[in-house]
């Protein structure tokens, strides 16, 4: 918890009122992003974003599995959210619970899409080796080391950047006499597939503080928000997703206004991701 | 629905994975009509009751189409000893299901996070300042789970906290719609949110003209978000005229 | 299996039998910790952060007379080679964490950091009115928590902790007698090992795990799995404290150069 004084709180509204922060950026600037991949050698996928002096890891596991009997033509998915007691004493112990399972949620309903699957960020039929019988899982683990505001949207890039990073195992597989054995998969150690990546979104969080709302609110600002709106945003323009926190109501022009100016300021998020994941491509590369 | 075989056997898997697949592509088509005969931009029928538990200070019963939901409000009470002082109340939400909820016994799937939704599609409509060191508790139960079932946990339990007299800034009615390729379906069935391709759900207190929790998932234009809010916003206004009305009814019948 | 091969006598990551894995140590990682640390040994990667000293949250833990040191062991989901799902507060990591905050505790001068209104109001209440006896409950107990997390787990995460948590206790400013460092060591293919990985560690063989106080040259952590022929041991912990002692020089070169880098800044 983050404890301010009333002239703090004073100073924080007041600089929000005249554009300009207390760490001297304009309501809707981000802080500068940092980006570097393959930081897990033993998963398939891995990046560490850093937001200010937010810090997330997230690393991508492909494992082998059936898909479920709904949908036989797609591979699955899974976002787990872990809040490290490194990042604050208060998730300590099971602390770190609550927030890291509204954490997973809300990445899980900005990147899987709906129900039956349109508008997901991560092909998954592309996952999908042998249809109804095999199928690559995608274990999507995010841990928190360092907390300073903005998680979600942390996190969403950490993602999208791991995902570039990824490279699933090619596979040959020998189908069994009958239709019904499990067929035999072969991966290879060598060759891995790129995943595309055009698709997957980046969550843009507008905070409303006093009657502003500003993005990349740090942890100071966040305690004196009313509430905020994720909004998931792809490269084309539309929305993924949407998720409210804080307990204030908004109006309702408010919201479209906010999604307006989310598309406007994730396409800049999602230029500057790239220059940086190339730039960290580059570097890993020379190493 | 077509006439129910006289003998009930329990369909094969592959037979509902076939009429998913047919229902999926009727969704895709552009005029289609739906499985009770209701219009796109027609609600379920409401029915709302208050005091549906006695033991409780407050209570509501609900029921939209097959969706059936009671809700009973506790308190204000003691916090428990544990908690810390606080100048404002607290609110406690907890959802649960039945296990007869769904028509397959004990698969009411993905409700973990309702609790912490309707907490925080309330907790803006609440004056907790009201109540200070004490707290309220909501325990919604489904009985039926029919589609839509978060929209109605909120408005039932909004009812049952108007009717536990806990001062609310306004009631909290809430309505979701369904997208289907191009078309927006209001008050989906739990067969229609199985094959949706996206879904916004909106909370709001109408006659504030404010919106407590919006949650959005699949893929939409801006366009097509402004139709679809304009068309919950217009029917979570209806739906209070409703709430408004079964509490003054509640309130002049004789006791 | 061959644990050192009997021709070259190299290890199977082709270290000899008395090298160490590379180390590395950076301070500074947690902006938002009093103190933060991480620790590489190989492909073992660990951070801790101090947050503290600080008023003792639960008010029954409190201790008299001295700070109270907690600690949190956690490791990622992903810090190991399969992938799973670890529910918070497991056997191990409880008994790591206990392990991690005795031998920290053991070094932290945890009797300076008191509570120093303590004694004002004592004194208050001997010269003054019976009624500041009310002031009494407000004074305040010092805790200090060391949260650590895995990130990547290839054997020897407790020595791996013990000296990101001794960094890090470092970078906050916390009082130490001296600094603690620790190694572990093992005992295959009748070679006494280094520094053992993952591999070499679930081989099931002895893992002698040390903690020393470098300067005062005292141990404060022993810990050994399976059994060891006496005179063995003494070569086996001999060997651990040789890398105890190096890791200490390295993690001495760390600090330094980190107090080097504050003064830069400070311009002094």
């Amino acid at each position: 918890m983050v404890g301010l004084s009333a002239g703090e709180k004073h100073f924080i509204y007041g600089g929000i009122a005249q554009d300009l922060r207390t760490d001297g950026r304009q309501r809707l600037h981000y802080r500068p992003i940092s980006v570097e991949i393959g930081v897990i050698p033993q998963a398939n996928g891995s990046s560490r974003v850093r937001l200010g002096a937010t810090d997330v890891i997230v690393s991508i596991k492909a494992e082998l599995g059936r898909p479920s009997s709904l949908h036989p033509d797609k591979g699955k998915v899974a976002i787990f959210i872990d809040c490290s007691p490194t990042a604050a004493p208060m998730f300590e112990g099971r602390g770190g619970e609550e927030l890291s399972s509204e954490l997973s949620l809300a990445l899980q309903r900005c990147l899987l899409g709906g129900r039956s699957g349109a508008g997901a960020g991560i092909d998954l039929s592309s996952l999908v080796i042998v249809e109804g019988k095999v199928c690559w899982d995608l274990y999507i683990d995010g841990l928190v080391v360092s907390s300073d505001g903005n998680l979600l949207d942390a996190l969403a890039a950490a993602i999208k950047v791991a995902l570039c990073n990824t490279g699933i195992p090619k596979t040959t597989v020998n189908l069994g006499a009958s239709p019904n054995d499990q067929p035999d998969v072969d991966v290879s150690d060598e060759e891995f597939l790129q995943f595309d990546t055009s698709g997957v979104p980046v969550i843009v969080t507008l905070t409303k503080v006093g009657r502003h709302y500003i993005v990349d609110a740090t942890s100071e600002e966040e305690s004196q928000m009313s509430s905020a709106v994720s909004i998931s945003v792809n490269r084309h323009g539309q929305i993924c997703g949407l998720t409210k926190r804080g307990g204030a109501g908004l109006d309702p022009s408010v919201i479209l206004d906010m999604i307006s100016v989310a598309k406007h300021v994730g396409e800049q998020l999602m230029s500057s991701l790239d220059s940086e994941i190339a730039a960290a491509e580059a570097s890993a590369e020379d190493q | 629905m077509a006439t129910n075989p006289s003998t009930y056997s329990p369909s094969q898997s592959s037979e509902r994975k076939q009429l998913q697949q047919q229902r999926r592509r009727l969704f895709q088509e552009t005029d289609w009509t739906r499985f009770d005969g209701r219009g796109f931009q027609q609600c379920r029928p409401a029915f709302l009751k208050t005091g549906a538990a006695s033991a409780a200070s407050g209570s509501a019963f609900a029921a939209f189409g097959a969706t059936k939901v009671i809700v009973s409000v506790f308190g204000p009470r003691e916090s428990k000893k544990a908690m810390l002082y606080s100048s404002t109340g607290r609110l406690n939400c907890n959802v649960s299901y039945t296990a007869f909820s769904t028509s397959i016994r004990g698969q009411s799937s993905d409700h973990k996070e309702y609790s912490s939704m309707l907490h925080k599609a309330l907790e803006g409509a609440i004056i907790l300042e009201t109540f200070p060191k004490t707290t309220v508790d909501v325990f919604a139960l489904v009985v039926e789970s029919g589609g839509g079932d978060l929209p109605v946990i909120i408005t039932c339990a909004s009812l049952a906290l108007a009717d536990a007299g806990i001062m609310m800034y306004d009631l909290v009615s809430s309505v979701s719609v369904s997208c289907f390729g191009r078309n927006i379906v209001i008050d989906p069935t739990s067969e229609e949110e199985a094959c949706q391709d996206g879904n916004l759900m909106i909370t709001c207190m109408p006659a504030r003209n404010e919106v407590t929790q919006v949650t959005l998932t699949g893929e939409w234009s801006t366009a097509k978000i402004n139709e679809a809010m304009e068309l919950c916003l217009d029917a979570c206004s209806k739906l209070a005229e409703i709430m408004r009305s079964c509490l003054k009814e509640a309130a002049s019948a004789p006791s | 299996m061959e644990y050192v091969d009997s021709l070259t006598g190299f290890r199977l990551d082709g270290r000899r039998p008395n090298d160490m894995r590379q180390i590395r140590g950076e301070i500074g990682v947690v902006a938002k910790a009093d103190g933060s640390a991480l620790f590489e040994m190989g492909n073992t990667k660990v951070i801790a952060a101090i947050y503290g000293p600080r008023e003792v949250q639960n008010k029954g833990q409190q201790a008299n007379n001295q700070a109270l040191v907690r600690c949190e062991y956690s490791m990622a989901n992903f810090s190991t080679g399969d992938r799973t799902r670890r529910p918070k507060g497991d056997r191990r990591s409880t008994e790591i964490s206990l392990v991690i905050r005795q031998t920290m505790e053991a070094c932290i001068l945890t009797h300076l950091m008191p509570h120093s209104q303590v004694i004002l109001i004592e004194f208050l209440v001997h010269i003054l009115l019976k009624f500041f006896m009310y002031f009494l409950p407000k004074i305040c107990f010092l805790q200090i928590d060391i949260f650590v997390q895995v990130l990547q787990a290839d054997g020897g995460t407790r020595s791996a902790c013990i000296n990101a948590a001794t960094l890090a206790l470092a970078d906050a400013g916390i009082p130490m007698r001296d600094i603690v460092t620790s190694c572990s060591a093992g005992y295959l293919s009748s070679t006494p090992l280094l520094d053992l990985n993952y591999i070499e560690d679930s081989a099931g063989g002895p893992d002698v795990t040390v903690g020393i106080l470098a300067k005062t040259d005292k141990v404060t952590l022993l810990q050994m799995d399976a059994k060891l022929p006496m005179d063995i041991f003494e070569n086996v912990m001999q060997l651990a404290i040789e890398g105890c002692k190096a890791i200490a020089h390295y993690i001495r070169g760390v600090l330094l150069e980190n107090t080097k880098q504050l003064e830069c800044r400070r311009g002094i």
